[in-house]
């Protein structure tokens, strides 16, 4: 089947299976192997890509499902100029060790400050408690997710 | 069934853009028209900025001390960190292993037969066709893939390399062993006992021991005004690294491997695979990426050999990775310890004596047992002076998943011991932790269990800090 | 009711293996334009390895972090290494480095001193320059000295190196012995509030004091420090591999619960000060000694707050609750 989907913003196309997972979608058809696969059943949070605004498991939907919908995954995220303020954070402070979690742990943390840039640190770990992560103990993280917070509401209070 | 991509172009790719490559435009012979374009596929690379000035902190000297943010912080952020599952090679195939649902048995019989029949089936592997099936660290007393006896839940057996995973797994169901089930041992305590199966018969199922001594323990008790005894126990954890293990091997013409790991210790990993692969190590080449998670549980071969074979039998590049199961059952744990303290103190606190008996749930294979007996045994009595002092560590097989290195080699379990100890005696004596624990504490030039003069010794000034920075004498209730 | 408790527990731990040798080996080689490639078998596997190393090399040659570029972890072209366990390698891989770093310095002394009008031995290498020892005006860059050293001299500026942590074998009966080099200490303290009807526990904030010797790169040290209490807090309450007839229960990240973000306290993290001359620089370690004392010290902390000592992990919350009704009960 034809699966057409936009994909950070670029339409894209590919001939997959039914049972393919937007996750395989993404890694083993549109080389884009950021979003990754620790767990294949919704568990750990390393698949997380953002389906229409919202943060989803790419392992646990079907290819099918994201047709005619948007999806960002982490490799949309910076442009050629800039990093996205949370890629910045996270390396600032040394967020990530390993790195296996992070691609999950941003998008999860986008899809947090797009609809809430200054959320309480509550409501950070709310919102990544969907992404495990078992090098860091999340308080980098957590640090990284509120400074990018604050970087994105003060840029559009200039803006 | 997963099918090779068919990216379908769009609207990026106007006619017009499409070049007839067959023709080089410096030469005005018209293409024949029979030709048809060559389609150039548009795959628009991922952004990301290309020259971001450095971090300030990277470029000052001197650079030790320096909160200096990690290169490879970057790339991680970016998702643009290469791990092995993120690699592929042209013509790569993938592999799958089936493994024991027995805990303990002898296998009769594998008959891979009908599983290379399977749709995309290019090869199967057993143990028998490895030319040294065995490894480990201290003992090589493991198999690469079991052909004898399975000693857990999770030995590997036969393994399978398809075109596709989904073959690969589909295929693994059609592989036919006959086990005859012996009998199983799972609590160490059981498994220490002289009648109890024994998992590598027929050796003892205690495959290590230590022993500590210093002073005379008994006559220490004997002096004591109090002595305390307590049994602790511990459980099986697994290191859960967010990347399961994963490998790519690939063969060439001149008879060099060249292996793709998630290991986290390349050279013993290349000792290992030129072990078991009957081969010189200048014809192996093992390569490590950022591994995504290590924690002691990447510190051994398990499916190398088996992709290496695997690739030479196919002549293509195989990948094997984990899945989340694989990585539960089949990678190694830490050790389940049972540990009985009886310590003898003074009115005053002062520990006098003190005797430990350790016993590991060494597992089915002893990996980084030994080690860990090792560690676990020599800092048992915690960082305490102590005059005498007596420890005797066992590690006993059983026939559970196996028990390894994971962050702490059983510094961990008998820390949670001798803490928990220390606190009950302060509670028993009416003496602030802090204080039981300044009192016995460490000194610079202190001598260690093992008689060892002690240096660098930060054991008080580490109490101190701590408990100044959490209020300890004010949350004094 | 929910009751509140402190706890503290302290530890001790080792750098390296127990006696067994576990050398590591390194090369530094530096560019002509003062810059260098460092050259090491170990493989980064998240803990910041390949920046401490890169760090260590900088160092040691008078020059910046940003100014090393780590090569690392293939056979074929990477010097060989013990690898990334037993909390080695800031220790053990860190002093061969040096090793390497200093045999590459002494070509660029020795090329620099009949450029300075000096002895070899009157030099030092700091803020990317070769400068006279108590004369920091009179120096060439390490960029001229090194260009000089290759393409003038001839000889280009590589160093190897390796170390292997001493110890004495321990004796079979007694144990008596050196089975290590050095050893770090560490303190944690928690504190927690303890669910009396549900055995439930909340480690609410655990402050820790770690001595690593020197931390080559605080920032680097913290995180190990935050990631250990993390999964030292999955030890103590949540983690457990169960079995059934040999047979794994929960093998899946559904079953087998590890600590998320929101189950983690509000964590306080220091750094003892401390030196140790063997070290690089003073540095010992900080991997493993971070996960140890957690568990511990959320027990004593159960203990304190609602009396019962609970004597085998995990401390879930029916296990709690079981030991709170049998003290009730006696």
């Amino acid at each position: 089947m034809i699966v057409k989907l936009k994909v950070n913003g670029e339409i894209r196309s590919a001939d997959v299976s039914p049972e393919t997972t937007l996750l395989k979608l993404l890694r083993e058809h549109l080389n884009l192997t950021g979003a990754k696969l620790g767990c294949d059943v919704g568990d750990c949070g390393t698949c997380t890509v953002i389906v229409d605004g919202k943060s989803v498991n790419s392992c646990l939907m079907l290819a099918g499902r994201a047709s005619g919908r948007e999806v960002t995954t982490i490799e949309g995220l910076a442009s050629s100029e800039q990093l996205h303020p949370l890629q910045e954070t996270f390396e600032e402070l040394g967020a990530l060790q390993c790195g296996f979690c992070g691609p999950g742990m941003i998008i999860s943390a986008k899809a947090l400050l797009d609809k809430n840039p200054e959320p309480t640190v509550f409501e950070v770990r709310d919102a990544l408690s969907g992404n495990l992560c078992r090098c860091t103990g999340y308080t980098k993280i957590i640090e990284a997710v509120l400074d990018a917070g604050r970087i994105m509401s003060t840029a559009e209070a200039k803006s | 069934m997963a099918t090779k991509t068919k990216e379908v172009l769009e609207s990026k790719v106007k006619d017009s853009e499409i070049e007839d490559l067959t023709a080089p435009d410096n030469l005005k012979v018209p293409a024949k028209p029979a030709l048809k374009p060559v389609v150039v596929p548009v795959d628009k690379p991922v952004v990301y900025p290309l020259d971001l000035p450095e971090s300030e902190i990277r470029l000052r000297t001197p650079a030790v001390g320096q909160r200096a943010s990690r290169p490879d912080g970057r790339l991680h952020g970016l998702g643009q960190t290469q791990y092995i599952d993120d690699m592929t090679f042209p013509h790569m195939i993938f592999a799958k292993i089936l493994r024991s649902e027995h805990a303990h048995a002898k296998i009769l019989s594998i008959d891979t037969s009908e599983a290379e029949t399977m749709p995309g089936v290019l090869a199967t592997l057993t143990g028998a066709e490895i030319p040294v099936n065995s490894f480990g660290p201290t003992l090589q007393d493991q198999p690469v893939l079991a052909n004898e006896i399975v000693r857990h839940a999770g030995d590997g057996v036969a393994a399978v390399a398809a075109l596709t995973e989904q073959q690969a797994s589909d295929a693994l169901s059609k592989i036919k062993v006959k086990y005859k089930p012996l009998p199983a041992v799972f609590d160490p305590l059981e498994a220490i006992k002289d009648d109890a199966p024994k998992v590598h018969a027929p050796r003892s199922n205690i495959y290590a021991s230590k022993t500590i001594k210093k002073g005379d323990v008994e006559k220490a008790l004997k002096k004591s005004d109090q002595v305390f005894h307590k049994q602790f126990k511990t459980q099986m954890v697994e290191h859960v690294p967010l990347e399961p293990h994963s490998s790519v091997a690939m063969w060439d013409a001149n008879g060099r491997v060249t292996i793709y790991s998630s290991l986290g210790r390349i050279t013993l990993g290349r000792d290992d695979l030129a072990r078991t692969l009957g081969k010189p190590m200048n014809k192996i080449r093992l390569v490590g990426t950022i591994v995504g998670g290590n924690f002691g549980g990447k510190n051994e071969i398990t499916t190398e050999p088996i992709l290496a074979i695997l690739s030479k039998k196919t002549g293509r590049p195989v990948k094997g990775t984990f899945t989340r199961g694989d990585e539960f059952i089949s990678s190694t744990t830490r050790h389940p310890f049972v540990m009985d303290y009886t310590t003898g103190v003074k009115k005053d606190g002062q520990i006098l004596g003190r005797k430990i008996r350790l016993v590991l749930d060494g597992g089915s294979y002893c990996s980084w047992t030994s080690t860990t007996l090792g560690k676990g045994g020599i800092l048992a009595a915690g960082p305490y002076d102590i005059a005498n002092l007596l420890v005797e560590a066992h590690a006993v097989y059983t026939n559970k998943t196996t028990t390894g290195a994971m962050r702490g080699f059983g510094a961990p379990q008998v820390c949670f011991a001798y803490e928990s100890h220390m606190d009950d005696m302060a509670h028993a004596l009416g003496i602030d932790p802090l204080e039981m624990r300044l009192r016995n504490a460490f000194n610079e030039g202190s001598v260690s269990p093992t008689g060892q003069l002690l240096q660098s010794v930060a054991i008080k000034e580490s109490l101190q800090q701590a408990a100044e920075r959490f209020g300890w004498k004010e949350s004094t209730k | 009711m929910k009751k509140r408790g402190r706890g503290m527990a302290c530890m001790w731990y080792p750098i390296g293996f127990t006696v067994a040798a576990n050398p590591s080996a390194a090369t530094v080689k530096v560019n002509t334009d003062g810059t260098a490639t460092l050259l090491t078998g170990t493989v980064e596997t998240g803990q910041g390895a390949l920046t401490v190393l890169g760090q260590i090399a900088a160092e040691a040659l008078g020059i910046a972090t940003d100014d090393v570029h780590v090569v690392s972890a293939d056979t074929d072209t990477t010097p060989m290494d013990t690898g990334a366990i037993a909390s080695r390698t800031t220790y053990v891989t860190g002093n061969a480095v040096i090793k390497a770093a200093e045999q590459a310095r002494e070509i660029l002394f020795e090329a620099a001193a009949p450029m300075l009008n000096v002895k070899p031995e009157q030099l030092e290498a700091r803020d990317r320059k070769i400068q006279v020892l108590g004369f920091p005006q009179q120096y060439k860059t390490i960029g001229e000295v090194a260009h000089h050293s290759e393409i003038v001299i001839g000889r280009p500026a590589i160093g190897s190196g390796s170390y292997n942590p001493p110890t004495v074998e321990m004796d079979p009966e007694t144990g008596q012995g050196k089975p290590f080099s050095t050893y770090v200490y560490a303190t944690q303290i928690a504190d927690v509030e303890v669910d009396d009807e549900t055995g439930e526990v909340e480690v609410l904030r655990i402050v820790a004091a770690h001595d690593c010797g020197t931390p080559i790169n605080p920032m680097l040290v913290e995180g190990q420090i935050q990631g250990g209490i993390s999964m030292g807090v999955g030890f103590a309450l949540q983690e457990e591999i169960l079995f059934k007839d040999g047979k794994q229960v929960n093998p899946n990240l559904t079953n087998y619960i590890m600590p998320t973000s929101l189950d983690m306290p509000e964590l306080e993290v220091e750094m003892v000060d401390n030196y140790d001359p063997t070290g690089p620089f003073g540095a010992k370690g900080a991997g493993e000694p971070t996960a140890v004392p957690t568990a511990a010290a959320i027990m004593n902390a159960i203990y304190d707050a609602v009396g019962v000592r609970i004597t085998s992990l995990p401390a879930t919350s029916e296990k709690v609750l079981s030991a709170i009704l049998e003290q009730k009960a006696a």
